[in-house]
């Protein structure tokens, strides 16, 4: 991708936005300590805002896409740039995805409401990366947050 | 039986959500591979959600549906109400 939003992993998701302890065992809450990790970095005016948006989103139809992998997404006035966080689970969490699979790999994506496509760029970007079997697996032995960034750099493309 | 169609994408949001959802559904529900991709590109299989999100397809694009099995004709007529129906008006 030669786009604005790719070309700069270090912007879109910066080292802090990226967790590589268990998150919480719950769905919800497991959307809240990735939101709080974007929020942390001072790119959220309003977290109930964006929490409520995601959520939405949530209640529409589950971003548990299978293969281990939940996107939980939204688009909100709440932030003013394209902003990706990342955690990965040992355990698994119950994302209700249709292949009945817990996430172990779960990313947040967070785009201005008026960005247009750049919600569906990256997030078929992201999935387009994610089903291959390789760079799951390197994200999962990520040892640090620069392995999960040089990996989203190269797989996403 | 093989069948084959290509579809204008109708509702706001793409293939994407709910749309999204019923549209891997109704493939699950029904017996026959179905593969789907922008017409010229490869196909991805229909049945995998993050194969459907990956494709990136959104409102007005066209989509290229092959079904092949004993239901491939009825699959495709419900995956085509499916894409070009306003999302407002999907029923569950």
């Amino acid at each position: 991708m030669t786009d604005a939003i790719t070309d700069d992993i270090d912007e879109l998701i910066p080292a802090s936005h990226i967790s590589l302890s268990e998150p919480p065992a719950q769905k919800e809450a497991t959307i809240e300590s990735l939101l709080d990790l974007v929020v942390e970095s001072g790119r959220v005016d309003d977290r109930q805002a964006a929490l409520d948006a995601l959520l939405a989103r949530e209640e529409e139809t589950t971003t548990g896409v299978g293969m281990g992998i939940g996107i939980p997404h939204a688009k909100t006035e709440a932030v003013d740039r394209p902003s990706l966080a990342f955690a990965r689970s040992e355990a698994g969490v119950d994302f209700g995805s249709m292949d009945d699979e817990p996430a172990t790999l779960i990313f947040l994506i967070l785009v201005p409401k008026e960005g247009g496509e750049d919600h569906l760029q990256i997030l078929s970007s992201l999935s387009r990366a994610l089903m291959h079997d390789d760079v799951r697996e390197r994200l999962h032995e990520a040892g640090d947050e620069s392995d999960v960034q040089d990996t989203l750099r190269e797989a996403i493309s | 039986m093989s069948d084959e169609r290509i579809v204008e994408i109708v509702p706001e949001a793409g293939l994407h959500a709910r749309p999204a959802a019923l549209f891997v559904e109704t493939v699950t529900d029904h017996e026959a591979d179905v593969e789907a991709g922008p017409p010229g590109s490869d196909l991805v299989p229909a049945r995998s959600m993050i194969a459907v999100t990956s494709l990136g397809v959104g409102q007005g694009d066209e989509l290229r549906l092959v079904a092949d099995g004993p239901d491939a004709e009825s699959v495709l007529a419900e995956l085509e109400r499916i894409l070009t129906t306003p999302e407002d008006e999907l029923e569950a």
